[in-house]
């Protein structure tokens, strides 16, 4: 058991490590921000001189030995556009992130595993005809678009919600149904499809037989015993939201870490970039380490193993 | 008068303003982005300013002499307190220009005030500064030069002074949410007299449709950065109103003449000709931009009426570019999302009519401008621009442009560089006019860039809100006011 | 193959025949897009900007309006389906090849070829797509190739995890040891017999991945990093178009519809397939 954790720490390391790297030569590829901070008139040697004091002139590989120094300091560096330390540019998204990210999830999985339940035990009949559609529309909407839609309705019209921002709790709102409307479909799959195969087996019928009511059978047997795959799809579609976050977040001018993160990489704030993929990655490692340790405590017949998953 | 009445007469006192962008610092030595801007330059008065016709005035310098050609004498004024209580003095202003000509501080503003080799006190209200030539651009460039508190950047740091920035202006810096929005407070001390409106808010709201979504449920009072159409569109809307203002932005067309089809005088000309000025102002910006000749302003130093130009001719526009036998050449239009895409894709069409081959090459911002500033070859053969150097004057817009060796020039023409430069080595305004006209009629003749419009900035804000803005695009909350 | 026959006439079949057939629709429009459309889509006439569906000018009609460089929406609408269309389907394509390939081979040849794809897999899962693409972008810059390179490069390892599982469980089977012993060599095995019998499930991934995908170069023309312009893609007619919801509704919301129907459809295609498959095999 512990050297299974043990790998499988080594590896994530690795892995994070190989994201890191990847992240860097790419965006090193694609120029540095010494054009963007000078004034419009500056001369070639005024550009080249700055680029210099910045460090941007150096080989790739020098300037990742140094940005590996610095790391190895437990220092993400400093923001050369925003001249302060990147943890704390970055630190202070995290509470936005986190709290978008956790309003959808809830949204699309208070959404996404009923329907998937009633989908799987009313299927063929109308109700699922008519409720899969219903969760499917949050996936095939761009989320600039229904954004700017939920704006219109609930913000302009109506005046129910506020427009933008992030100032309590009714501000979250859209931006986590816009969000939350893009996982809500994966959540009524998986779960459709794990309740529909726990019902197909023959303990299920057994409890049935004796009498048990439906809705106890789903909730009490079925879906407890169906929670291992949703786990491991809601470990994942975490970091899904994190991503989709990236135009959402710009939609309703929300602090997250996503619009951040295309705005310092527009801006070619290099570090600040790194911070947010490494936080990330991260993230997504520590996630999916926890659902497989969730699952011990859901199904203890699953005994975790070595070896790739 | 009633209790009643006094409470509804009470006018609103907080402004709450959407910015497109989040300020990347406060430290006014840093950045000097727009939206930087629009924040700090409330927060610090500068040595001196414009009115709003342009007029250079005094601010913290209540006077100027040119001792000589390279000496510039100011008289600072001395009844002006930092938010702290401390007296801005003649130190401090020498402590802000050495600062930020300082090459180990890495401003990004460095380029503009680098002619300053020298700056000391040089009497109780006096400063010196010395230029190592004859600068002429000086005071427009000084117009910029915020004024920080010496002893408190000394104390706190540099980067404490970026996240709590403190100066001597109207208002005092009382918070910034990051992402989010940054706060500030009247400084009733203020002397120039109490700021009207109390709590000013600057949100970041980066979707143009989200700003104006927010300005009409009431949860912004003025936005910037609004485009003509949603401008077209918000005239109907009753409770608001537009503050559009003709900046010294010039809106132009930039043509490749070391590379490409460009390299052909004629094919230059015909691009030129081939641009309808008239349609593109009135079709396109709904009369939110005003035509132009030269790649100038009338809001800038420098501009001279009296230039000819290319009136839009297609069928002499044709004609030209079968005479150099460039009929399907490729031209290869560079540009980015920062620029209007309904204009590139409109001046696509109008130079296709005229037997150009144009492919619009879209590339992300930072990657144009490094292609752009590039080798002849990298750079694209044609590109718009929205040029404005912030200091009003021809120096910062055709110098940087198209004189050999600058990072933007695709054009070399010695006598055009004769021309710019001699406008540069003298202080005497009426010479510089003359050697300006000479540059734009060179300019004229070799078609290196076509000036298309001069560039209306416009605000949207609540109806009842006072203001009136200014070409230089500064957002000066202390001129604003609720009316009731 | 059989199998996938044998979904087409399972019950059920029936309920998804409107979106199959609005699938079609879609298809066609695509490929006869120049025959269809009325007007040439990159035609501007800055003064009839803007108007509203069904107006004329200069003796044209325009059925759905024009856009705000008065050019015919309609016909920017038809045209639009071909780039959204050939960006989803030439990405799928290109990560479905190339994951499909590693997860075979992972499931096969196990020992470091396995943990270095499975690795490998991780890496890149672990990268949000949409930031990566953005990066890529930004080196490569836009348009059409590259947009399909960036999409197939950045979303191989969904295919790698079901091809891998499906080869694993398949490696071991009776068909491949008989397969191998009678001398068949590695690439002949894993094209003929394992492919075909692990394809339903990866067909299903790449339904889903197809309405993403569709979406993904809506979400990259609204940060100004897709199709370039004046080539017309759903994705790019709608995010300028949604600047002017509030005054010209039509730009938006008519390329909003056809999206909206078109992943809509594929999913719901992609659903009832998975249904008939085996659905473990392609959770994730």
């Amino acid at each position: 058991m512990s050297r299974y954790l043990l790998g499988r720490a080594a590896q994530s390391v690795l892995a994070v490590f190989g994201v890191m790297t990847i992240v860097f030569v790419i965006m090193r590829l694609s120029g540095d921000p010494t054009l963007l901070l000078v004034p419009e008139g500056a001369t070639r040697e005024q550009i080249d001189a700055l680029r210099a004091q910045l460090g941007f002139d150096r080989p790739i590989a020098v300037q990742y030995a140094d940005y590996l120094w610095t790391l190895g300091r437990l220092d993400l560096g400093q923001s050369v556009v925003q001249r302060l330390p990147v943890w704390r540019i970055v630190g202070e998204r995290i509470p936005y992130t986190a709290w978008l990210a956790s309003t959808a999830l809830a949204f699309s999985v208070g959404i996404g595993i009923p329907v998937g339940v009633a989908t799987a035990v009313w299927r063929g009949t109308l109700v699922e005809r008519a409720l899969m559609p219903l969760v499917l529309v949050g996936q095939s909407m761009p989320t600039f678009w229904s954004g700017i839609l939920l704006i219109m309705l609930f913000g302009v019209g109506l005046g129910w919600l506020p427009t933008s921002g992030a100032d309590d709790w009714r501000a979250v709102i859209m931006p986590a149904v816009a969000l939350g409307g893009l996982s809500m479909a994966t959540f009524a799959r998986i779960t459709r499809t794990a309740v529909m195969e726990e019902l197909g087996k023959d303990y299920v019928r057994a409890i049935r037989a004796k009498g048990v009511a439906q809705p106890v059978v789903v909730i009490r047997h079925v879906l407890r015993n169906g929670a291992v795959p949703i786990v491991t799809i809601a470990a994942l579609e975490i970091a899904n939201l994190l991503a989709g976050a990236v135009i959402v977040e710009t939609v309703f001018a929300w602090p997250g870490m996503g619009q951040l993160a295309v705005q310092s990489i527009q801006a070619r704030d290099f570090l600040v970039v790194q911070a947010i993929v490494l936080l990330v990655s991260v993230s997504y490692v520590l996630l999916n380490f926890a659902a497989d340790m969730l699952y011990g405590v859901i199904d203890p017949r699953i005994r975790l193993r070595g070896g790739p998953r | 008068m009633s209790l009643g009445a006094a409470a509804l007469a009470q006018v609103k006192d907080t402004l709450s303003v959407d910015l497109p962008g989040q300020p990347a610092t406060l430290d006014p030595h840093i950045q000097w982005d727009t939206d930087s801007y629009h924040v700090y330059r409330n927060i610090f008065d500068n040595l001196i300013t414009r009115d709003p016709s342009g007029k250079i005035v005094p601010q913290v310098a209540s006077a100027w002499t040119y001792r000589t050609p390279t000496e510039i004498e100011f008289t600072i004024r001395t009844d002006i307190k930092f938010h702290d209580g401390s007296a801005l003095t003649p130190e401090d202003v020498v402590f802000s220009v050495k600062r930020i000509t300082d090459p180990a501080f890495k401003s990004p503003q460095l380029t503009q005030f680098n002619s300053i080799i020298d700056a000391r006190v040089a009497g109780p209200d006096k400063v010196l500064l010395v230029t190592e030539k004859p600068y002429p651009v000086l005071l427009a460039q000084l117009v910029k030069l915020s004024i920080v508190p010496k002893a408190h950047v000394e104390k706190v740091g540099a980067e404490k002074f970026n996240l709590e920035p403190m100066g001597s202006g109207p208002y005092k810096f009382a918070g910034w949410q990051r992402g989010v929005r940054v706060t500030l407070e009247a400084n009733d001390a203020y002397w120039r007299g109490k700021p009207a409106i109390r709590t000013v808010t600057f949100q970041n709201v980066a979707d143009e449709a989200t700003r104006i979504a927010n300005l009409k449920s009431g949860r912004a009072d003025i936005t910037r950065a609004i485009s003509p159409d949603q401008a077209q569109a918000l005239k109907s809307e009753a409770r608001l109103k537009l503050l559009p203002v003709p900046t010294e932005r010039v809106g132009f067309l930039f043509i490749n003449a070391q590379w490409g089809p460009g390299t052909d005088l004629r094919v230059r000309r015909a691009i030129a000709h081939a641009i309808d000025r008239k349609l593109i102002v009135d079709a396109l910006y709904g009369g939110f931009a005003t035509p132009v000749d030269v790649v100038l302003t009338p809001a800038n130093f420098g501009y001279v009426s009296g230039i000819p130009s290319y009136p839009f001719d297609p069928v002499r526009a044709r004609a030209l570019v079968k005479e150099a036998g460039a009929e399907g050449a490729e031209v290869v239009f560079g540009t980015s999302p920062a620029y209007d895409q309904r204009l590139v894709q409109a001046l696509q069409q109008m130079l296709q009519e005229v037997g150009l081959k144009v492919t619009i090459r879209m590339t992300d911002h930072p990657t144009f401008l490094r292609r752009r500033q590039g080798n002849p070859d990298e750079a694209g053969s044609i590109s718009t621009g929205l040029w404005s150097c912030g200091c009003q004057d021809a120096d910062g817009v055709i110098n940087p442009l198209f004189r050999t060796g600058s990072t933007w020039a695709k054009y070399s023409n010695p006598k055009f560089d004769a021309a710019i430069d001699a406008a540069r080595a003298t202080i005497d305004d009426a010479e510089r006019l003359k050697h300006y006209a000479d540059a734009l009629r060179i300019l004229y003749e070799d078609v290196p860039g076509v000036g298309m419009f001069q560039y209306h900035a416009i605000y949207a804000s609540r109806r009842e809100v006072q203001w009136q803005p200014t070409a230089g695009e500064s957002f000066a909350v202390f001129d604003m006011k609720w009316q009731n | 193959m059989s199998r996938i026959r044998a979904a087409l006439s399972a019950p059920g079949t029936l309920a998804i025949a409107p979106f199959a057939l609005l699938l079609l629709v879609f298809t066609l429009m695509a490929l006869l897009a120049p025959v269809l459309a009325p007007l040439d889509p990159a035609r501007q006439s800055l003064l009839a900007r803007l108007r509203p569906p069904g107006s004329m000018a200069g003796g044209i009609t325009f059925w759905l309006g024009t856009d705000e460089l008065g050019r015919d929406l309609l016909s920017r609408v038809i045209h639009g389906a071909r780039a959204s269309l050939a960006v989803a389907l030439l990405s799928v394509i290109v990560s479905g090849i190339l994951g499909t390939a590693l997860g075979v081979l992972a499931g096969y040849r196990r020992g470091w070829v396995e943990v270095a794809i499975m690795r490998a897999v991780d890496v890149m899962l672990s990268i949000p797509a949409i930031l990566l693409a953005i990066i890529t972008v930004a080196v490569l810059g836009p348009g059409f190739l590259n947009l399909v390179l960036v999409l197939g490069f950045t979303r191989w390892p969904r295919y790698t995890r079901v091809a891998y599982a499906q080869t694993l469980g398949q490696a071991g089977l009776p068909y491949v040891t008989a397969a191998r012993l009678a001398g068949a060599r590695m690439p002949r095995l894993l094209l003929r017999h394992i492919l075909p019998n692990i394809a339903a499930p990866l067909v299903v991934v790449a339904t889903l991945e197809f309405g993403l995908m569709i979406l993904f170069e809506a979400g990259l023309s609204f940060l100004g990093l897709g199709i370039q312009p004046p080539t017309p893609s759903w994705g790019s007619i709608m995010s300028t178009g949604r600047n002017y919801v509030g005054t010209a509704w039509w730009i938006a919301t008519f390329p909003g519809i056809c999206l909206f129907l078109l992943v809509l459809s594929v999913n719901i295609c992609g659903d009832h397939l998975r249904d008939r498959f085996d659905p473990r095999a392609t959770i994730r």
